[in-house]
């Protein structure tokens, strides 16, 4: 809920403001950095309510080293908004650390800002590859790469999908259409240049600007290149777009989105039977193997109480756990932010794989990226969005759309 | 060959739309004078309220005009007498900050009360579509087409028939001397608002089969609608009809043929060359009306 959104805000606000403790604890404050008005409110909303689960559930076990944690908002509506809310936390809110982003543009805009002050930014959603390929010492990131991303989409197409339609990889053709900003370029070349390193043939590349109203072109476009499946790269309201023009004007391939739009629940929606066996790669969602996730179900109990709906889509438990991750190296630290202490304690994290709610492992690289967090093919299947493949983490088997 | 055709008919689909919602930003633009940037947001404001009509009580959207019109029309009169009027004889700036802030205004209470999801009616005719000679027309597409078609004529009519219409287009000419010759210039003000947010509120109505409901939804259609306007000529609803289509073919063939990223920059440069060459836009009426709102 919103209301609950403002009252979580305003709670926060005061006792930063104020700096009394309930428990007259020591306060280790962090930023936190996400779009909560603007275009991308949906899902920057949803992504920071998993963080605060993470940080409620954490202070009332007693907080990290000891402190209780509070959260200073910052709204990164645009990246200039970022930038200048970055600059806000830091030299207002004096905070020695930011976790969000959600958005790529928005965390590249916002990570500059840290790293030319020497402080540390946790990115726990945004995909872009370039967040932890610019050399920034204080940067580190949870989640999985748009090139993780395109590693699983290029698996499951050479794995699955060729062998299912009786091709060799090298006769499957494949076609992108992606928005244009930081987000969709970014996974579009990534997945580009996999998949032709895998043999595979890229027929066209279509981008676009999301904020668009008809589509049309692209499916014509796409139409006239004729690939065996169209790898979508979208926003929230250019994927219900796409798909619903896609039906209209009879395109053939089926759709394989690449997080974002095609996970959240007003895609299901807004298309209805239509959404059926729509692919999508991204963060684990809930319909998952439970083995290969542990924690999840509690989480779910947790948002439900927190704010009193289900999750609308993955980004909340990617975030929530980002945020432990977090928690913990700042454990490690006895509760310092330092740039030095932070690299020393996340370098020495090691969680394999299916032992985290996401069932992402942890092992970060000297740029600071977590290169043992994958992300799962889902498909939709009667209004709900089902992990496919790989076979450790699904719960039923992909089907081609007719 | 098809795929032309098809392209041609995309464009022209999609510019019934365009039109729509611009003939409503002529008559704000062309008798007020001021340049309305929170028009977006009175399409995006007329699109919840379809949508929750058909959440909270079933109405099917095309129906729902019979309370959203009205509705809107009253929204626009206020919109006029609350904010538009006390501003109109300042500077070009202040009324471009003050439709600017009430916009971001809009939007976050949109926000506020009614979330970022992106939300949809569907209906039985939601992506229906004809096909004739293997050329596939989106049903709900076309129904907004043929309403702007329609709107227009209506628009016409009233306008050149009618005492309120003719003392409309003699304000959109020259409002000092419609006020010399016994024109109210004032009344007609809150009355063109009105009109105008209807027929805007009516392009919103028609999109919600096909388009989601969001807080920013209504962002891009503030510039579109105002090239649109300025293109077809200030005053002109045949013009802007017109141009409404022209742009809707410039998107679909230069997203088609050209890149779909690159659209807007190719409809944005054809504006300003039009603008160079005919500052009174295509079909505008010659001297006087070339301005675009800025005295």
């Amino acid at each position: 809920m919103r209301k609950a959104l403002i009252l979580g805000l305003s709670i926060t606000l005061l006792l930063t403001t104020f700096g009394a403790g309930a428990f007259g604890a020591e306060k280790l404050e962090l930023g936190a950095l996400y779009p909560i008005s603007g275009g991308l409110a949906l899902l920057g909303e949803e992504s920071w309510r998993g963080a605060e689960i993470a940080r409620l559930v954490r202070n009332e076990a007693g907080g990290v080293a000891g402190k209780e944690i509070v959260f200073a908002q910052g709204d990164a509506s645009t990246p200039s908004a970022a930038r200048s809310e970055a600059e806000r936390l830091v030299e207002q809110k004096k905070v020695a650390a930011i976790l969000g982003t959600y958005s790529s543009s928005r965390c590249m805009a916002a990570s500059e800002v840290t790293a030319r002050k020497g402080i540390v930014y946790f990115e726990l959603g945004a995909i872009a590859n370039s967040i932890t390929t610019r050399g920034y010492k204080t940067m580190w990131r949870t989640n999985p790469t748009a090139a993780d991303f395109s590693k699983a989409q290029v698996g499951f197409i050479t794995d699955w999908y060729a062998p299912k339609l009786g091709k060799k990889p090298a006769e499957m053709r494949v076609s992108i259409a992606h928005e244009d900003s930081d987000y969709g370029t970014s996974v579009a070349d990534s997945f580009s240049n996999l998949a032709k390193a895998a043999g595979i043939q890229v027929v066209s590349v279509e981008p676009y600007a999301a904020n668009t109203n008809d589509l049309s072109s692209v499916i014509f476009r796409l139409r006239k290149a004729d690939p065996d499946i169209v790898v979508a790269v979208s926003y929230a309201n250019d994927a219900i777009l796409l798909a619903r023009q896609a039906y209209e004007l009879k395109l053939k391939a089926p759709l394989m989105g690449t997080g974002g739009g095609h996970s959240i629940q007003s895609f299901a929606d807004a298309l209805g039977k239509e959404a059926d066996g729509v692919l999508n790669v991204d963060f684990t969602q809930y319909e998952v193997n439970e083995q290969f996730t542990p924690g999840l179900k509690e989480f779910l109990a947790l948002y439900k109480k927190t704010f009193n709906e289900d999750p609308r889509s993955g980004h909340s438990l990617a975030n929530f756990m980002g945020a432990n991750v977090v928690f913990d190296i700042i454990e490690k630290t006895g509760g310092s932010l330092d740039p030095e202490k932070i690299r020393e304690a996340a370098m020495a994290v090691d969680i394999a794989p299916g032992n985290t709610p996401t069932g992402w492992g942890v092992k970060f690289e000297e740029n600071g990226q977590n290169v043992m967090a994958t992300p799962l093919v889902t498909q939709w299947r009667d209004g709900k969005l089902v992990t496919v493949w790989p076979e450790s983490a699904s719960v039923m088997a992909p089907i081609i759309r007719e | 060959m098809d795929l032309y055709v098809q392209v041609l008919v995309s464009g022209l689909l999609l510019g019934g739309v365009y039109a729509l919602i611009s003939i409503g930003l002529n008559l704000i633009f062309g008798v007020v004078r001021i340049i309305n940037f929170a028009h977006g947001e009175m399409v995006m404001l007329s699109m919840y309220l379809t949508f929750w009509l058909n959440h909270l009580y079933g109405l099917d959207p095309y129906l729902s005009v019979i309370i959203v019109l009205p509705v809107m029309f009253v929204f626009g009169v206020m919109f006029q007498r609350l904010v538009v009027q006390p501003i109109l004889t300042t500077s070009a700036t202040m009324k471009i900050f003050t439709t600017v802030g009430i916009s971001l205004l809009l939007q976050n209470l949109a926000l506020i009360f009614w979330k970022g999801d992106f939300r949809t009616v569907r209906t039985s005719y939601s992506m229906s579509s004809l096909e004739v000679l293997d050329i596939i027309i989106s049903v709900p597409r076309l129904v907004a087409f043929g309403t702007a078609l329609l709107s227009i004529i209506i628009l016409y009519a009233f306008l050149k028939y009618t005492y309120v219409g003719k003392a409309l287009r003699a304000i959109v000419e020259d409002h000092s001397v419609a006020r010399l010759m016994g024109v109210g210039v004032e009344k007609h003000y809150w009355f063109a608002f009105g009109l105008g947010t209807m027929f805007t509120a009516l392009g919103g109505v028609l999109l919600v089969p096909f388009s989601s409901v969001y807080p920013t939804v209504g962002v891009p259609f503030t510039l579109l609608a105002f090239v649109v306007v300025v293109l077809g000529g200030l005053g002109s609803m045949s013009g802007t009809f017109l141009a409404g289509l022209f742009i809707g073919c410039v998107e679909s063939f230069g997203g088609t043929f050209v890149s779909p990223g690159l659209k807007e920059a190719i409809y944005f440069a054809i504006f300003i060359l039009v603008l160079l060459v005919r500052p009174q836009g295509l079909f505008g009426k010659g001297k006087g009306t070339e301005e675009v709102g800025l005295k």
